[in-house]
Order: C-alpha cells, then structure tokens, then sequence
C-alpha cells in the first residue's frame, strides 16, 4: 500500500485536484473571506461608507443584539416544533406503509414527493394555502364551519405555519429513513413476541422502538442540521414576520448581508452561529451516546 | 418600412448635422437593458418599445421584477464596474444611496438642454424635485405619485349611512379631514357579516378601513410615514442629521394606524401594498389611503369591482389637526447607469424622453389605465377631468407637498422601522415610543460612525439646479 | 400436559396448497419430530401450531380444545426459532422478562423462574450479557429458556441447531433431549436432520411435498419404512435400491438375480416391478463359489475408521456397501457380494409403497 501510494503519488495528486480546486473555490476560499470580511465594515451597496478594519466590533454588536438572541432562540423553536412532529409522524406513518397491505408501496413512492420538491416550490404551494382571505386552508376550514386562521399574518401562528410546511416537507425523509430500518429488522423477534402474548404498545415500545434508535438519532441529527438552516420556506412565506415571530438565524444574516448590506455583521453573524450550532450539536449528541451506552 | 427607416436615417444625420436634439435613428446597433419594476409604470411601455426602436434603431429589453428585491438587484448592478444595465428604474426615496455612491447619471443639463422637447414647464415641480440628489436631476418621473384617501362615495352618499353615522359621532359624514374622523369612519362601517350596510343584508365582513401593515419589504413604513408628516412629522433632526421618526408626530401616526386596526382585514398583519388597494378596488373597504399609481383602477371596470357595484371618491389625506400638512409624494422615474458607455447614456435619454414624454402620457389616459399623471395640462384637462375625478385632488395636493424621505440609509429605514412597527401592531412591543425609540436607535448607530457635517448634508434638500 | 391433534390439515397460500391434509396426534409429553426436506410443509405445520400462520382447512386442536381461531399466545405453546429470535438490544434476562410480561407476574415469581430457568440451561453468568455477545450455542439456550420460563403446556422447535456448528450441535441436541426428560413437555420439533430426529424423538413424522410419509418410532421409520422415499431419506449412508422384477419366484435385476425370500411370498405378483431396498451394512463381501455371490467393481473407497464404505459397481447398478474397516479393498480391485436376504426391502416400483406388509 504504502509502495503503491509513493509510486502513484503524482498522478495520486492528478485525480485529488479537480476535486480540491472545486472544494476551494465554493467552500474554502468564500469561507476564509467570510472570515476577513467578519472583520471589516464592508457596505455592499453604499460606496460611500469607508471598507476598514473594525476588529471584533462586528462580533461584538451581534453577541449584544437582542435581536440575534431572538433570532437564535426562534431557530430553535421552530427546529424543536418540526423535529418532534416530524419524528412522531415519520415513524407513524413508516409503521403503516411497511404493512404488507395492497396499494403500500405506491403509498410510500407518493409519500415521498415533497421531498423531492425544492423548497421555494413547497413555500410557493403553502403560500396559496395559507393566503390570507383567498387561501384553500381557510377555505375548508369555513367551508366545515370554523373560523378562518391567519396563518402567515399573526405572531401566534406564522412559526407553526412554517413548521407545518416544514414539516409536509420533510416527514417522508424521517418515514422513509424509518421505513428502511423498519424492514431491515428481523421478523423472528415479533413472532415471538406475537407467541408470547406481549401487546402491540409492549412491542412497539420495547422491541421496535429501541432497535429503531440509532437510525432515528442519525435522521433527527440531519433534520437538526437542515432545521438550523431553514430558509427558503420562510423567504416565501413571511420574510421573518409578522412582527419578528418568524425571524431565524438565516433570516437575520440575510437581511444583515442584503437588505442592509452589512457583508462584515453578516459574515460575523454566520460565523457565529456556526460555533453555535456546532457546539450545541455535539453536546446533545454526545448526551444522547451517553443515554445509550448507560 | 425600410425606405421609411433609411429616410429616418438621412433626415437624423441631417439634423445632427444642424445641432439639434433629435436622434432619429441614431442609435442603430445599440442595446439598451432595462432594470424595471412589473408595475404600470412599466408594464404599460414595454409592449410598446417596437415603436422606439424603429424610430431610434436602438433595441431596448427590459427585464421586470417584483418591487420587493428589486433595490437589491439594482443597488448590486450600481456597485459593478461593467454593468449589464444601462437603464434602470427608480423608486425616488432610492436617490440618496444611488447619488451618493454616483450610480446615476447627472441629468440636469440633458434636461436643461431639452427643456422644450420635455415640456419642463408642465411637469409638477415636485415631481422632479423628488428625483434631485444635492441639487443634480438624477431621475426622471414616468409616473407621479401623490398619498391621498379613496372612499365609498356611494355609501358616504347614502341617506341612512350618514344620518345613522351623524347621530353617532355628532358631525356630518364626509371624507376625513383629521385621523379621528378617519378612525371614526373607520368604526361605523366595519360590519360583520348578516349586518346591513346602505339597506342591503352583507355576506361577507366589510370593513372601514384597509392600510398596509406587513413588515415585508418594509410595507408599513410606507402608510406610516404620510400620517406621520401629515402630524408634521420629520424624518431627520435639522441639528444633527439623526434619527427624529420618534417624535410625538410619529407617535400619534404609530397610535393611529393601532386605533385602525380594529377596522381592517384580520390577517391586518399580512397586508402588502397590492393586497390592501385589493379591498378598495373590490369594494370591500369603506375607506383606505394610497398612493396614487393605483388609484386609476377605481375608474375602471375592467380593472376594479367597485366601479360596476358603487362609486369611489376621493379627497386629500388627513391630516392631525385638520390644518393642511406637507402631503407626501414621490415619483416613479428612470435613470441612467454612470457606468454605461456615452453612445448608451445618449440613447438611454432619448428613450426616457420618448417613454416619459407628454404625448405617451396623454396616450395613457386616453387609453383608461396605466401611470399617475405628472403634467399639469394632463392633470388640469377638463375632459380628462370629468373621467378621472381624481386628477384635481392630485393637482391640489402637490400645492403643498413636500418630498419624500431620500437618505442614503433609506433601506435600513425602511426594513428597521417596518419590523418595530409591525411588531408594536402585533402586540409584541409595549408602546408606540418604544417601538419607535427602537428602530430610530439602531439607525443612530449606523449613522453616528459619519461625521455630523456629512450627516446634516446628506439630509439637505436642495432645490434642483434644472429650476435655476 | 397437553396433547396436540391435526384432523386434515390442509394450508394453501392462494391457489397453491402446500400442506395437503395432515393428519397426526400427538400425545402428551411426547417428543414428535416432524423430519423431511426442505419444502416438505414441515415447518409450515409447525407454524400452523404456533398460530403464525390461519389454518385453510382441517381442525387443529392443543389439549382437545380446537385451536384453528385461537390467537398464538392462547394457545399455551412456546417457541424456538431457527435464529434464536432474541431480541438483540435486551440482556438475556429482560429477553426472559419480556417474554414473561404478558403474565403479569409478580417481581419475585418473575426473578424465581428467570434464575431458575437460568440454573438449568447453565445461563447464570450471561444473564447481563446482550446477545451479540453469546455465542451461537448460547444463544439457543437463551432462546429456549426463553421459551421455558412461560413454563407453556407445548414447546414448539423450529430448526433451533440448525445455525450451529456440528460439535455444538451434538452438544446442545444433548440437552435438549435432557432437558425435555426433566420436563416432560410435549415437544413439537421441526428438522431436516434425521440424527437430530432419530436421535429425540419419541416418534418422528416425515413429510415430503406437504404429505405426511410415515408415522413412527425412531426403530419403526428405520426399520420398517413405508416407502422409497422413507427408505433412503432415513439412514446414512442411504438405502441402496435396486429395481428388479418378479420372474418365476426370483428377483431379477439386470445383471443379478436372487431368489424371492419366503416372506414375500404372495405379496408379489408375477412380473410386477420391483424396487428392492438393502441397507449398505446388509452387503456381505462373500468368497467367489458362495451361493449368490455376486461380482462387484470397486470404484471408491471410503475409509471412516471403524467401518470402511465400497462404491461398488454390480453390472449397471451402482451399490454402496458398509464394511468393517479391515476388510476394505483398493479401488479398481474386483470382489465378490451378496445381499442378506433376510434384510431386504420391497417396494412396488410403481406407487414406490412398501411390500413388507
């Protein structure tokens, strides 16, 4: 190995550099001028603001903005809204489709077309169904009697309107994760337990579930990671209102960066919460492997 | 056709030749882009730019978009060095940021030069003056702008309505003159559903007023700020050059816009520029405040409900005391990339001339839709009159109007101040003043980094140097 | 003590029947084995006991009580599967808890039955352990003392050595045997190995293509077997058979002939053919000049240590013989055979039954 690695190292370094010029040229070199510019006051639209060294003043306005607090504390709310119904959904719904009944299969392909929807699309559908006088939702809602919802246009309700958008987006990922899972484990155990005479909930809860951990741990991680960085629904839909009930991480970079044109406390700001969400995700990462070697 | 543009081409150079302005057929061969609005200040053009093109050879494409964004795409093609764009649509408050970066060309002696072909004299002054950066034209109006109240004439008409309205308020019903009375009306005509309103049974909820309020794009900036200069509100502190839209006159303007709500739309919170006229032009709103651009589609059946079911009316904004106020405008207008080449700039003028010109506009109004007129002879035309009852109240209030807010931190005003008023309307700030307080605090910071004299100039109005 | 009884069992998986109207009983406390290839219904069967898989038709009953719309777990059975069925994220004793809850047993009987179970299987120590950390012989004991802690009325087997290696198998064959001593459980044990069948059972029941073949003690099905296919699937080597006809009170095959023996006599008509069965312990090597010796080609030698097994050639007919180690022969050589008549079978070549009887 170590003979055929020096023999081939040139042409070695021949196939690496596609590969390497791609992965500097989109992540790290716009990373690293991230990084310089988070130093900076770098005005995009006004010319007229000098482009200088401010230090960690750009870090410092946004550690002591209230603003990315809430900014911060609503990327998780929502991320603990979707990720929850999501899971209980996504299992549900796996448990079902993963019967041997007639129409399950095709029940699994339609289910997983949100998915494959971009999320602009999913945020344009929504919007006709959340549209306030004129939308479908309200219009069934009235049509069975109940009172019309504003969905996108109150604070109490425009963060569920998201999640729930996020969420018919994003179930069949978990359900089809938990599908897979569901189908790869053993059917002996259940006859056993069916022999037994353990109930359905007893098997639920102590035979699938269980087994089924690892994988919805893997799944929820990479909802977390995709919840921190919702966007694009929230773009369509409510642009971080009404009010700021809506306004996440992402949202409040994008209008530091581009409706105000503060490219430095835009950059500052990202790097931010990358520390955040890296730190955060690994400590609860880490304490969920501890809940399961323990 | 051909003998007609090789005749066109002769007589072009022969005038060219002679010193004059015209610049038929001069332009064969250049290519003219246009950043633009999808809104009727240019949606009515361009399906007609063929004509520019034959009689210029220029070709011209314009690329519209949505207005939310469209500062970003413009401000972004004003700070590149090779622009694709060499003309561009401009929403007046824009002036500052793009003047004082130098994005727009100068406009002030190309105007000087065809004041004539123009008909300078004609144009409401205000309307221009809404486009000068320190004194320099930057911008041409293709459409006037004037903030002014649209009502239900037929209702405020009605025997009933306004005898049950006297006997309740104590004062006869008509347009408001003062935000209370507006409140007032606001009041008596929101009605639920199974109500009646002017003897009929209604269906559906109707509602006294309708005012934006979405914090998108800073929409509710845009209803607030004519209330809070109709109290005599300022924008900037003449001393300092900082943040004064927390007065006691922005106060009053955030407190009327919260005693409104009541009357509007439940989604209130949701309510864009387009959805709010909506109402009006469905006839669902007794009353609501707007700018001008959309008040043509009141006249026109094809366009609007209201006309084939009521009558609108329409009347100068309130004001706080009653007293006249400084009533807001603005204008929608073009200009021209700094960074286009010179044989561009020249054809970029020559089409702002032909798309802005008297004649298109006069053609406009006959045609029954379109932009918010800005010549006087238009405005003031008996004929066009008796069709657009509106027009005299846009003549009257540019009597004594007084421009809109044009700093170069226009953007950040208006995105800071749309989140905290939204907020407030929302219920998630506890007063008016803290809400203000708020966002004129987060723009001191942004300003206090220039020095004062910068910062007193940036706010100076000076009159423009096409007057002179 | 519970006895199991099919009346004509039949299973069918749409148009396809694969049980075809089994009919057996099964005493109680007795060990039945239910022996035949793959494909042969026999776990199917044993399934159909279970309560895994609807009866299409027939009457099953447990304890004289009919079964056939009693869901599994009412039925008093317990059973061991193939791979062991443990549930892989549960230590041995939460899989035996588990299996236990349904019972809704007190903390204490619940402790008492695990670690007595856990005494008699020798499970003691991996009572902590999770599955992946047994091994395969383990882990079938963990899997029948799974099913032993329901003390249930009837153990149900499913190929449980199946997934181990042969000295293991022999090991824990070995204690299942002694463990169904002990207990005195009725078993029903599924298995395609007939030392696992011949070994356990108190009576074993061969299947083949969803019929039942025979039915009989382990001695019976040996000796006595009611068809060609019985004869050769029991036994290793396997039975030699040779097809002959009757002609004039003599068996004659191509290339050898032997006289009728006597017991025959009457179960056989004339020229009727016959398939004549001889174990290859019953093949004698014989001088030259005995009666009935016939010539044979050595073409394989098989040495086992204690016996030797021939590949012998007898005319067209291919023969295997079990002899005492020493007098094994070099392949290639030439000697001489004969059968002991007194231990041949007789089959009707036709319906492949026995003529024994």
């Amino acid at each position: 190995m170590a003979y055929i690695r020096k023999r081939n190292k040139r042409i070695f370094l021949i196939f690496l550099l596609p590969a390497m010029l791609v992965l500097f040229l989109t992540t790290i070199y716009p990373m690293l001028y991230a990084g310089y510019l988070s130093f900076r006051s770098y005005d995009l639209a006004k010319l007229f603001v000098p482009r200088v060294f401010v230090g960690w003043s750009n870090y410092g306005e946004i550690l002591g903005s209230s603003e990315f607090l809430h900014a911060l504390v609503t990327t998780f709310k929502l991320m603990a809204m979707t990720l929850s119904v999501q899971l209980v959904l996504g299992v549900g719904i796996a448990l079902i489709v993963t019967q041997k009944l007639p129409g399950m299969p095709l029940a699994r392909t339609l289910l997983m077309i949100p998915m494959m929807i971009s999320p602009v699309i999913v945020g344009l559908v929504w919007l006709f169904l959340y549209f306030p006088e004129l939308g479908y939702l309200n219009y069934f809602l009235s049509f069975l009697g109940f009172d019309s919802i504003p969905w996108i246009t109150s604070t109490d309700w425009a963060l569920w309107a998201i999640a729930i958008a996020d969420i018919w987006q994003w179930t069949p990922f978990v359900m089809m994760g938990t599908a897979a899972a569901l189908q790869s484990l053993s059917p002996e155990p259940y006859e056993a337990a069916m022999i037994d005479g353990n109930s359905r909930w007893d098997v639920f809860t102590r035979v699938t579930l269980p087994q089924l951990k690892p994988v919805l741990v893997s799944l929820m991680f990479l909802r977390a990671i995709d919840a921190f960085k919702i966007y694009d629904i929230i773009f369509v839909l409510t642009k971080g209102g009404p009010g700021d009930s809506t306004e996440v991480l992402s949202m409040f970079i994008y209008r530091q960066s581009f409706t105000f044109w503060r490219m430095g406390v835009g950059a500052a700001a990202s790097f931010v919460s990358l520390v955040i969400i890296v730190v955060l995700i690994t400590l609860f990462f880490k304490s969920l492997n501890r809940d399961q070697v323990s | 056709m051909k003998h007609l543009r090789t005749t066109a081409l002769c007589g072009a150079v022969l005038l060219g030749l002679a010193g004059t302005a015209s610049a038929e057929g001069h332009f064969e061969g250049v290519e003219l882009k246009m950043l633009a609005i999808g809104d009727t200040s240019v949606t009515r053009l361009a399906p007609i730019v063929s004509e520019f093109e034959e009689l210029t050879g220029a070709s011209v494409q314009i690329d519209m978009f949505p207005y939310p964004g469209l500062i970003d795409k413009i401000v972004i093609e004003a700070s590149s060095d090779s622009p694709s764009y060499q003309l561009m649509w401009v929403d007046s408050p824009w002036v500052g940021v793009l003047g004082e970066s130098g994005a727009l060309l100068d406009l002030t002696e190309l105007v000087q030069r065809d004041a004539e072909e123009i008909h300078l004299d004609d144009i409401v002054p205000i309307q221009l003056q809404e486009n000068t950066w320190q004194g320099r034209l930057l911008a041409f109006p293709a459409s006037g702008m004037i903030w002014h109240q649209n009502y239900r004439k037929d209702l405020y008409e009605n025997a009933e309505e306004s005898a049950a309205f006297e006997a309740e308020y104590g004062y006869p019903l008509a347009p408001a003159q003062t935000w209370d009375q507006y409140i007032d009306i606001a009041q008596f005509f929101t009605r639920s559903a199974g109500e009646t309103l002017a003897g009929e049974v209604l269906e559906q909820d109707f509602y006294g007023n309708a005012q934006a309020y979405s914090r998108v794009a800073g929409a509710i900036t845009h209803d607030f700020f004519p209330i809070m200069r109709s109290y005599g509100g300022q924008y900037w502190d003449a001393e300092t050059g900082l943040c004064a839209m927390d007065g006691p006159e922005a106060v009053a303007a955030a407190e009327v816009m919260k005693a409104l709500i009541p009357s509007n739309p439940p989604d209130y919170l949701g309510l864009m520029w387009d959805i709010r006229t909506g109402y009006m032009e469905r006839g669902e709103t007794a009353q609501s405040s707007y700018w001008s651009v959309r008040t043509v589609r009141l006249t026109n059946p094809e366009e609007a409900v209201l006309p084939t079911i009521g009558e609108a009316g329409y009347a100068q904004s309130p004001t706080g005391d009653g007293n006249p106020q400084p009533t807001m405008t603005g204008a929608l207008s073009f200009a021209i990339n700094s960074k286009a080449s010179d044989v561009e700039q020249q054809a970029a003028w020559e089409f702002i001339k032909w798309g802005t010109s008297r004649d298109m506009m006069r053609r406009f109004a006959e045609e029954g839709s379109g932009v918010s007129q800005f010549h006087m002879s238009i405005l003031s035309d008996p004929e066009l009159q008796a069709r657009y009852p509106y027009y005299q109240v846009l003549l009257d209030a540019q009597e004594n109007a007084q421009r809109r807010i044009f700093h170069p931190f226009y953007a950040d005003v208006e995105e800071v101040f749309g989140v905290e008023l939204n907020k407030y309307m929302a219920g998630e700030t506890d007063s008016a003043q803290d809400a203000l307080t708020n966002a004129c605090t987060k723009i001191d910071t942004r300003l206090r980094v220039f020095p004062e004299e910068l910062r007193l100039r940036w706010i100076n109005d000076e009159p423009a140097a096409i007057f002179q | 003590m519970s006895a199991i009884t099919l009346k004509n069992v039949i299973k069918k998986y749409g148009a396809v029947q694969v049980v075809h109207g089994v009919d057996l009983d099964i005493d109680e406390g007795e060990f039945v084995v239910l022996l035949g290839p793959s494909g042969c219904g026999k776990t199917t069967t044993l399934r159909m006991v279970a309560g895994l898989e609807d009866v299409s038709g027939g009457e099953l009953s447990i304890g004289g009580q009919v079964v056939n719309n009693v869901a599994p777990k009412d039925r008093g059975v317990a059973m061991v599967f193939q791979n062991y069925a443990l549930y892989p994220h549960m230590t041995v004793k939460k899989n035996m808890e588990f299996a236990l809850r349904p019972l809704k047993l007190d903390k204490a009987e619940v402790d008492k039955r695990i670690n007595d179970t856990a005494a008699i299987l020798g499970l003691g120590e991996l009572l902590e352990r999770r599955p992946v950390q047994l091994s395969g012989g383990q882990r079938q004991r963990v899997a029948m003392g799974r099913a032993m802690v329901r003390t249930p009325d009837v153990f149900l087997f499913d190929e449980p050595l199946s997934n181990l290696d042969a000295k293991l198998r022999t090991q824990v064959r070995w204690e299942i045997g002694k463990l169904h001593q002990r207990l005195g459980t009725t078993v029903l044990y599924v298995t395609h190995d007939q030392v696992e069948a011949m070994t356990l059972a108190d009576k074993v029941v061969i299947m083949r293509d969803g019929y039942v073949e025979q039915v009989g003690t382990p001695e019976e099905v040996y000796t006595a077997p009611q068809s060609t296919f019985v004869a050769t699937f029991i036994g290793s080597p396997s039975m030699n058979m040779i097809e002959a006809k009757v002609v004039a009170e003599r068996l004659e095959a191509n290339g050898f002939s032997m006289p009728l023996p006597d017991r025959f006599q009457g179960k056989v008509t004339e020229g009727q053919a016959v398939t004549i069965g001889v174990r290859p312990i019953e093949i004698k090597r014989v001088a030259a000049s005995s009666t009935g010796a016939m010539q044979a080609n050595v073409e394989v030698t098989e040495y086992l240590g204690n016996e030797a097994l021939l590949d012998l050639r007898v005319g067209p007919h291919e023969l295997v013989a079990e002899v005492p180690a020493d007098q094994r022969v070099e392949p290639g050589k030439v000697i001489h055979i004969a059968l002991n008549e007194g231990a041949i079978h007789l089959f009707d070549t036709v319906s492949g039954r026995t003529l024994s009887e």
